[in-house]
């Protein structure tokens, strides 16, 4: 992959980079589906139900069926709704969302784009989805519709400052913001869920409310807003707004395996197995905490989200960044 | 200490892991119903003798019956000619049952009774008659 990118524009080329994105949207439509089948199957066992088990083998093609409704449903405009808007929304909201997974390197060799800046990247992209669920939200001329999307607004806004804060700590220790020479040194060093743990928790619980999961799921409240922004959403353009917020949980999983969980890097000296595996599973591992945390947490309240951001988050992060320099200032002097 | 609820409510999610599931795999197993269940009538013409009680007290007037004279022209009185229930009406009141002089209507514990056209909802004597299982004991 490396190579490629530093070849000189040819035809051929072009074709490979296109053809390997085809690849990756694949891989990650693939992953969204039995992401969902799983989450559904694992909260179906946490809360003594079965789950999905009617369509195919243990209900294995049950998403596949849910896309395949999705897709054939039609695409309902609101006849009051700002059309244009309406129509571009999805769109705005997931294309960041696959951009994302642009600078996720996945092992030594897999990778599709060696930013120096990568962590920034990420951070940016992943703040223009909110554009797209505001715009979604407004655009439906829907009370529903608009709570859901303020709501969304004020909390990824909030959440995004303590996620971004989270990366500093790591930042300082490694000196760069390239996801290789991050992973890189944690093969060198330990991981650095041990000296960043705070860091770890804070990126954990500002990144569940970054995707709107429970118990972060103010936006979307199936229970007070219906479904919160896509409530007038319906087919393929709902597709895209449950497409972008489980290609999240991907690439947030992802993020978090290569900044805390040492990327591909075995443990134990377990080289012989492949970095992927090891990515896979550290990333695993993750996605099933995510759905853990949906089984088990209740909704919070408004005020509790804001005050736990604003009061808690933040200056937990700052202290973590002043801490991380404090030592890192230490051991280079001594 | 503030904040040990978080780890101990999601310990006591996971173990939920590996408990028993508590849902009934309703289509695949057979639900057993308690032996009072009102499930559909079972029907035995023999018995009837057509005094009509069932078919007035129906509260929702489901029972359509006709007699004709008993064939043995030794015996007095009238045999059942024909016996519809209305099963798109019916409440499973037990009113009919508990009326019949003779017991020749009597409740079952079958209600698998999902059909795809409201024509198959009309249940004639004859379908009646062999809905002969699950026949309830206890009818008063």
């Amino acid at each position: 992959m490396a190579e490629l990118l530093s070849q000189p524009f040819s035809w051929l080329n072009l074709i490979i980079m296109v053809s390997a994105g085809v690849v990756v949207l694949g891989v990650v439509l693939v992953f969204v589906m039995y992401a969902i089948y799983f989450e559904r199957k694992v909260i179906g066992w946490m809360q003594l139900r079965n789950g999905p088990n009617r369509v195919g083998p243990w209900g294995l093609f049950q998403t596949v069926a849910d896309v395949l409704k999705l897709m054939i449903k039609e695409d309902i405009v609101p006849a009051k709704a700002d059309r244009f808007l309406f129509l571009i929304a999805p769109i705005i909201a997931y294309t960041p969302a696959f951009a994302i997974i642009a600078v996720i390197p996945f092992s030594e060799n897999v990778f599709f784009a060696d930013v120096n800046v990568g962590i920034l990247y990420y951070g940016a992209l992943s703040s223009i989805s909110i554009t797209g669920i505001l715009l979604g939200g407004w655009a439906s001329n829907n009370k529903y519709a608009i709570m859901g999307g303020m709501r969304s607004v004020a909390q990824m806004v909030s959440y995004e400052v303590p996620l971004i804060m989270s990366f500093l700590g790591v930042v300082l220790l490694t000196g760069s913001l390239n996801m290789k020479d991050i992973v890189a040194a944690q093969q060198d060093g330990m991981w650095f869920i041990i000296p960043q743990f705070l860091g770890f928790v804070i990126f954990l619980i500002a990144g569940n409310a970054e995707l709107n999961r429970t118990p972060f799921d103010l936006p979307e409240a199936e229970n007070e807003l219906v479904a919160g922004y896509f409530v007038e959403y319906s087919g393929f353009r709902f597709a895209f707004f449950m497409l972008s917020e489980y290609v999240y949980i991907f690439a947030l999983s992802s993020v978090m395996t290569v900044m805390f969980l040492g990327g591909w890097d075995a443990p134990f000296g377990l080289t012989f197995i492949p970095g992927g595996v090891w990515f896979a599973l550290k990333f695993l591992l993750l996605v099933f905490y995510l759905f853990w945390a949906r089984a088990t947490f209740p909704r919070v309240k408004t005020q509790q989200l804001m005050g736990f951001a604003w009061k808690v988050l933040i200056p937990l992060a700052l202290f973590n960044v002043m801490i991380t320099a404090l030592f890192k200032t230490i051991s280079q002097a001594g | 200490m503030w904040g040990t609820g978080f780890f101990k409510g999601l310990g006591f999610i996971l173990k939920q892991l590996k408990e028993k599931k508590i849902t009934s795999q309703y289509p695949d197993e057979p639900v057993i119903m308690p032996d009072r269940f009102r499930g559909i009538q079972h029907f035995i013409p023999e018995k009837c003798i057509v005094c009509n009680q069932c078919a007035k007290i129906c509260p929702t007037g489901c029972i359509t019956l006709t007699g004709k004279p008993n064939p043995d022209p030794e015996k007095k009185g009238k045999v059942i000619d024909t016996y519809d229930i209305n099963f798109e009406l019916c409440i499973l009141c037990d009113l009919c049952t508990e009326v019949c002089p003779t017991d020749a209507i009597v409740m079952t514990n079958n209600f698998e009774l999902a059909t795809y056209t409201r024509d198959n909802t009309l249940k004639d004597r004859i379908w009646l008659d062999k809905n002969n299982i699950n026949v309830r004991e206890e009818n008063h």
